[in-house]
């Protein structure tokens, strides 16, 4: 087990293409961190520098205090799981996770031991004799995770292990790696494109875009508490509704933004300015159907049993902006009827247009 | 609606009938020809019958305890086409495979340099080095040594061999180097652990080409060797038509025998040769 620093690493390639703007973070021991953004935002980069596949440009990658920038992969005491399994096809299950334990010259007591172990763990034991071809996409994934084990690392890599599943396998894999997390307490970073894999595994997220760290926080922070617009939309499923307006202050001192030809609360300690250019963010799981509050339109009405998805129509003046409201049981509301909205006030996120940073 | 189905295939048997029979007797009457000599009587060898009156196998006895004077030599000279065959596949198949995996694997600098000279050579036809390479091997003092003509032949083929495993390489998923690298692998025993096994197709299909360009060579044994006890067979075949009457059941029968090692080695190999050679001509 191990921290991990990164001090200002950044990453060019052919001496213009820059691909990491100096990052900066720490992962204590035991900590399960999240790597999350969109393709080309440079996590997958940053894990392979981690890894020592990739060059260091500039500053420094440290394992528990020691710099790596020199080292060999294989002198880091890391392991990776990739997302194409990268399983030795010639070998046997047995081999493929006994393979580095080889390299090493380990005893074969010790290796058969070791494997052994592991296969126990991820349910392998059957298995152990079979080549790669002849296994399942998860069983492949596992058995990566079992090399990976068998190693016994400071740190464990994963790079977007669960891309090459199936959704339904994705999710019982998601718990299983989850569930290994907790029993082996390994220090563990893990890069994905999925922001549901990101909020449901991790112990902290980094939120990565073009090359930055947008923002680093607890998955429940992030959602709260969006740092900025980039943020706010990546992270939650459906989306957080955003809409562009102006902040006015109402008479009684109350503060909302008019956005779409409506008035939108927000609170009143926003530091914001009447008349400043903001995004305001509503969740659609922060609004509930009322009798009076914004008025909408519902254009589709989609059950999905426990909780109902509404597609509304804000402003009939402006034929875009659709609003995403999900509600919890069922309704009776068509596609046609005018609904009223009431937000939860607390729950507003408001940014500033030209700077796309969170206010209040 | 089956019948149309029928009719159809049909149709496609027999155009490819059309293009096939025409094809197998345009292959198979030459080495008709070859086995009828080979078992024919010396008279009547050329009598342009298709069976012989009197069929023998005695041409075989002939040539199995070497009772000709061209065939003195025949086991040695056999023996010098294995050799010779077996020693160009090996030291093909080292060079090209270090080379396909250096490039391919290792991507050392200069490495596209390497290819583009590789097929560089066969931009010259090969009988045309034929004399550099008898006054380089002169230099060397290898002239009349077995070794000369292994290298040559090896120079020949190394550069196609080189191509062909550089683009199976490049199949190869890239993860399974990185993996083996964090796994703690040295390039060496990443090439012996992982990349060697992978490649086991690509590498018969390969070292298969340079044994039967070796096998089947002529021009560059014949002047190279010239002592009747270095010779390969096939040079020594050619030295059947040295004499204005040349015994031809015994030079076709002595062909056929050196026919025979080939065929069997593309046969068991079939399935290689097929898939390995066309692997990586394609884009996928």
């Amino acid at each position: 087990m191990a921290s991990v620093s990164f001090r200002n690493v950044q990453k060019t390639y052919g001496g213009k293409v820059k691909v990491l703007h100096g990052i900066s973070f720490d992962i204590s021991d035991g900590e399960f961190v999240v790597l999350v953004g969109p393709s080309g935002c440079g996590k997958s980069t940053l894990l392979r520098m981690l890894a020592g596949l990739e060059d260091i440009t500039g500053g420094e990658i440290a394992i528990d205090d020691k710099v790596v920038n020199d080292l060999e992969s294989k002198d880091r005491d890391i392991a990776m799981v990739f997302q194409s399994y990268a399983l030795y096809p010639h070998m046997t299950v047995r081999e493929n996770m006994g393979f580095s334990l080889r390299l090493r010259k380990a005893d074969a007591k010790l290796t058969a031991e070791r494997v052994d172990n592991a296969a126990r763990i991820l349910n392998l034991g059957p298995l152990l004799d079979r080549h790669p071809r002849e296994l399942s996409g998860g069983q492949r994934q596992r058995v990566a995770m079992g090399r990976a084990i068998v190693r016994d690392p400071k740190v464990f890599l994963f790079d977007e292990p669960l891309s090459n599943l199936d959704a339904k396998l994705r999710v019982a894999m998601r718990a299983e790696i989850k569930a290994l997390h907790q029993r082996l307490k390994t220090t563990t970073v893990y890069v994905t494109h999925d922001q549901i894999e990101a909020m449901t595994m991790a112990d902290r997220i980094v939120v990565m875009h073009d090359g930055i760290i947008e923002q680093i926080g607890t998955p429940l922070d992030l959602f709260d508490e969006p740092g900025n617009l980039f943020v706010a939309q990546f992270i939650g499923s459906p989306a957080m509704n955003v809409l562009p307006g102006i902040v006015e202050r109402e008479s009684g001192g109350a503060m909302s933004v008019l956005a779409q030809g409506q008035r939108w609360p927000i609170l009143g300690t926003t530091p914001a300015t009447p008349g400043q250019k903001v995004h305001y963010g509503i969740r659609p799981g922060d609004m509930t159907l009322a009798d009076h509050g914004v008025r909408a339109e519902v254009v589709v009405v989609e059950p999905t049993g426990a909780e109902t998805e509404l597609l509304l129509k804000v402003s009939p003046e402006h034929d875009a902006e659709n609003l995403v409201m999900v509600m919890h049981g069922r309704t009776q509301a068509q596609p046609g009827d005018v609904v009223h909205l009431a937000i939860d006030v607390a729950k507003t996120h408001v940014f500033d247009s030209h700077s796309g940073q969170r206010l209040g | 609606m089956s019948k149309g189905i029928t009719l159809k295939k049909v149709a496609t048997e027999a155009k490819l009938l059309l293009i096939g029979i025409p094809l197998f007797l345009w292959t198979i009457i030459p080495v008709y020809h070859l086995f009828l000599f080979s078992i024919s009587e010396r008279d009547s060898a050329t009598s342009g019958r298709l069976w012989p009156k009197d069929p023998t196998l005695q041409n075989f006895n002939f040539v199995f305890h070497q009772k000709h004077f061209y065939l003195d030599h025949f086991w040695l000279q056999m023996w010098n086409s294995v050799v010779i065959a077996v020693a160009v596949a090996a030291i093909t198949l080292f060079v090209a495979t270090s080379a396909a995996f250096a490039i391919s694997r290792l991507k050392v600098r200069g490495g596209r340099t390497v290819l583009n000279l590789a097929l560089f050579t066969y931009f010259i036809p090969a009988a045309f080095l034929a004399v550099p390479m008898y006054k380089t091997m002169g230099n060397y003092g290898l002239l009349n040594n077995q070794w000369a003509l292994i290298l040559a032949m090896v120079t020949i083929a190394s550069p196609y061999c080189i191509w062909v495993l550089k683009q199976a390489s490049d199949k190869l998923p890239w993860e399974l180097d990185e993996a083996a690298r964090i796994d703690g692998a040295t390039p060496l025993q990443l090439f012996r652990l992982v990349y060697l096994p992978l490649m086991v197709p690509s590498l018969v299909a390969v070292g298969t080409y340079a044994l039967l360009l070796a096998w089947n060579e002529y021009l560059y044994a014949f002047l190279l060797l010239s002592n009747d006890k270095s010779v390969t067979l096939s040079v020594a075949l050619g030295n059947f038509l040295s004499a204005d009457d040349s015994p031809w059941e015994l030079l076709m029968t002595t062909g056929l025998i050196y026919a025979l090692p080939p065929a069997a080695i593309y046969y068991a190999f079939k399935r290689y040769m097929v898939g390995g050679l066309t692997a990586g001509a394609v884009k996928s």
